[in-house]
């Protein structure tokens, strides 16, 4: 692994990254819109499961748009982290902050993607079930917002 | 007192001195910044989507403003906060800055669409409030808002790789 880390760092793709603080910039700018949207339809789409928002309005009609939101934040979001990711491969891979933020976009990306997406497309599904999967998806998406605070900030 | 100056008398300021001084002080302000960010824009954005047309399409756009908006104006608190925090403790480097001139014409840009919006746009809304697709006016405001709000969260973030 550490030589993978070390190969994607040597790239020229990471050298040229490496090499322009406006690139970089542009590419951190472009990440954090894409974790908006995540954000944004994460909240909208949990809430509406747990019972807090939009409750007026059928889980089929908030909360599945609101996750194909969140599909195209994660989509941007992992296009921009990779090249954000590729200069400083070795460093940001031994960063304890960094792999919690990995394992949890992992289990959130994941969980979106199967049980979330599950929930919110069929139609009778319990009213606690769709609750429990709310807390979950908004458990995950806010743990993987703070460790990516954390990690642009203490790295 | 002319621009300078004030943001001479921001930088030495209490709150402003913290941020400077203390360890993780910068750190804090930046993440509440970055997470009351996340929540604005991130719940305003399903509200601009169903101006232009695009989502949600059954929620009438009253009821979807009206459910939306605390979560959006609670975040905008946040943001604002934050940001005024900020800017007190980096002023003289942030007026220099192409890019906080940017994100302040940005701004200033978001306030007078949404004013636009609910002084004049809004009071036509009886007749699109449940159409999929909204008036024209209704739909460049969304648009207007959506582009507004990425050039603000663009040049934010350009300011912190072009001002230290």
């Amino acid at each position: 692994m550490t030589e993978m880390f070390a190969w994607i760092q040597a790239t020229e793709i990471a050298g040229t990254v490496r090499d322009s603080v406006l690139l970089t910039g542009a590419l951190s700018a472009t990440h954090l819109l894409g974790f908006t949207l995540v954000t944004g339809g994460a909240f909208v789409a949990n809430l509406r499961l747990i019972g807090v928002l939009l409750t007026d309005h059928p889980v089929i009609d908030v909360a599945r748009p609101a996750g194909r939101g969140v599909a195209v934040g994660v989509g941007i979001s992992l296009a921009t982290g990779l090249l954000l990711f590729a200069p400083r491969a070795s460093a940001a891979s031994a960063n304890s902050i960094f792999q919690l933020k990995m394992l949890l976009l992992g289990l959130a990306t994941a969980f979106h993607f199967t049980i979330h997406r599950s929930a919110t497309r069929r139609v009778g599904v319990a009213p606690r079930v769709l609750r429990g999967v709310g807390a979950t998806g908004f458990l995950l998406w806010t743990g993987v917002a703070m460790a990516g605070c954390a990690f642009i900030l203490f790295e | 007192m002319a621009l300078l100056e004030i943001a001479e008398w921001l930088e030495a300021t209490g709150i402003a001195r913290w941020v400077q001084e203390s360890q993780y002080g910068f750190a804090i302000v930046v993440a509440v910044h970055i997470l009351g960010l996340t929540l604005s824009v991130g719940t305003l954005v399903w509200f601009d989507l169903r101006l232009l047309g695009m989502t949600m399409l059954r929620i009438p756009v009253s009821h979807l403003y009206r459910r939306l908006m605390p979560w959006t104006l609670t975040g905008f608190s946040v943001m604002f906060t934050s940001g005024a925090i900020l800017l007190a403790a980096y002023a003289t480097a942030a007026y220099g800055n192409l890019y906080f001139r940017i994100k302040v014409v940005a701004l200033l840009l978001a306030g007078v669409n949404a004013l636009v919006y609910h002084r004049v746009t809004e009071r036509q809304i009886a007749g699109w409030d449940e159409a999929r697709l909204p008036s024209m006016a209704a739909r460049t405001a969304g648009l207007i808002s959506i582009v507004v709000w990425a050039v603000v969260i663009l040049a934010g973030r350009m300011m912190s790789y072009t001002m230290f």
